[in-house]
């Protein structure tokens, strides 16, 4: 996953992500956890997080 | 007639609930999977934590929010919060807000008396900010910091970045609907008491619907366009501020726009602490005067400790950003929470900033520009078009009650 620019560092992802691979502060950080499954897409609200890496 | 609301934060969903209760046909289309945007509950580590907005209602049981909440019949219990809020001194020491006139002197208690009378009824028509006001009248050290406190944890904005106007318009109704409450079950309780009203009055929410523009004919708009399908449409509502609002239909007038541009968002810190033992253990907002960056904090587990796990305590601080850097910030947030609660165990769950795109407000206090837009039958609602003197989710409020009596002057 990779978090864009626009990430405000809301935690939306972090809370929604089934894999708690999602660390926030000041922006969105993804962890080895990540499996990619793109939860993390759908919930946030500034269409920060894209699947490509 | 048909309404179509564009976006399923509180905005669109109280105008829901009056429209529908009203007998329109309501359709609401939100782009997230979930309703109530940043008045939302948000699961964590099996903590209810929000999405934006603190669980708290600015006015409590007799504020504007909860008056629209039981008109529509909406089942959400608000438990006032008792003390209503209290003041952390220099010296560590904590009074009741009401007393913070007894930290002043003789003299300027008084005339604090007098001076706000008068300003109360005669408001400044000037864009004097608040801090300049109060150094206008009481060049005081204390003042000054309780407003940057009280500013910064209502709206998120420091004392001389609102207008004095508007704050005396917050105290008016301070003095009319008194202090804050805590929705039971959080700000996802009341998303979804209205989503249930707006379901049983026979309306529609979409979520993880995207609207891909507003359709406007000869200077009204008649509906949107959803994945290529056209909903005709007596009246569109939009959720989501002016700005991103002109884009969906392309906007090109150019005083609107003028007016668009002067609107700028308000920026915050929350940040979310869990301990065994309750850190504030009251019901009220800790003001932090004399934290650096802290404005304030409540602990809502003592009026709901449904929003956490069994046994523990939840308290959210909350902040102004005042510098670019906002890792610099958190980390003086963070500095903060230890002075302000020494010695205490506590876990930070989370920290949630929010600006641009996903701000504290979408128009800062005072910024506000209204619910017209440059378009006939198309109305803003929610945090970018909040009423007079409204703090957060009381503002939105507001702003309904605005725009209903606009539709129903029509």
């Amino acid at each position: 996953m990779k978090v864009g620019q626009q990430c405000v560092g809301c935690g939306q992802c972090a809370a929604y992500c089934p894999y708690e691979a999602i660390t926030v502060f000041v922006r969105a950080i993804m962890d080895e956890k990540c499996i990619g499954c793109g939860t993390c897409i759908k919930y946030c609200p500034v269409c920060a997080i894209s699947g490509d890496e | 007639m048909k309404a179509v609301i564009i976006g399923g934060g509180l905005g669109g969903l109280l105008a829901g609930a009056k429209l529908s209760k009203t007998g329109y046909e309501v359709e609401i289309f939100e782009r997230l999977p979930f309703i109530g945007g940043r008045f939302a509950n948000l699961e964590y580590k099996g903590f209810k934590l929000t999405t934006g907005a603190l669980h708290m209602i600015p006015h409590g049981s007799r504020g504007p929010l909860a008056m629209m909440l039981r008109d529509v019949g909406a089942d959400v219990t608000i438990v006032n919060s008792n003390p209503m809020a209290v003041i952390r001194m220099e010296t560590g020491e904590d009074i009741e807000f009401h007393d913070f006139r007894k930290e002043l002197s003789l003299t300027k208690r008084m005339k604090l008396g007098i001076i706000l009378f008068l300003s109360l009824k005669f408001k400044p028509k000037n864009d004097i900010s608040f801090e300049d006001w109060i150094l206008k009248y009481f060049d005081d050290e204390f003042l000054l910091r309780l407003a940057d406190s009280f500013c910064g944890w209502s709206l998120s904005l420091k004392a001389c970045d609102v207008p004095a106007r508007e704050m005396l318009e917050i105290i008016d109704n301070m003095y009319l609907y008194k202090g804050s409450g805590v929705p039971v079950g959080g700000c996802g309780a009341v998303a979804g008491a209205l989503a249930e009203v707006i379901k049983s009055n026979g309306g529609k929410i979409h979520t993880r619907t995207f609207v891909d523009k507003i359709i406007v004919d000869k200077g009204m708009a008649t509906g949107i366009s959803v994945n290529g399908e056209t909903i005709p449409a007596g009246i569109v509502i939009s959720d989501i501020g002016h700005t991103e609002t002109c884009r969906m239909y392309g906007c090109k007038d150019l005083e609107y726009l003028g007016k668009i541009k002067k609107i700028v968002p308000s920026k915050g810190i929350k940040i979310c602490l869990a301990s065994d033992e309750p850190l504030l253990g009251h019901r009220g907002v800790l003001f932090t005067p004399f934290a650096e960056r802290i404005n304030g904090a409540n602990e809502v587990t003592n009026i709901d400790p449904g929003l956490a796990p069994p046994g523990k305590h939840l308290v959210m601080s909350h902040q102004t950003v005042l510098t670019d850097d906002l890792k610099g910030e958190i980390d003086i947030g963070l500095l903060d929470l230890k002075k302000i609660f020494p010695g205490k165990k506590y876990e930070v769950l989370l920290i949630q900033s929010y600006s641009s795109g996903w701000p504290v407000n979408r128009a800062a206090s005072g910024s506000d520009i209204g619910n017209m837009t440059s378009v006939r039958n198309l109305y803003i609602v929610g945090d970018g078009a909040k009423g007079k003197g409204g703090i957060e989710v009381e503002g939105v409020a507001l702003g309904v009650r605005n725009m209903m009596k606009m539709i129903n002057a029509t």
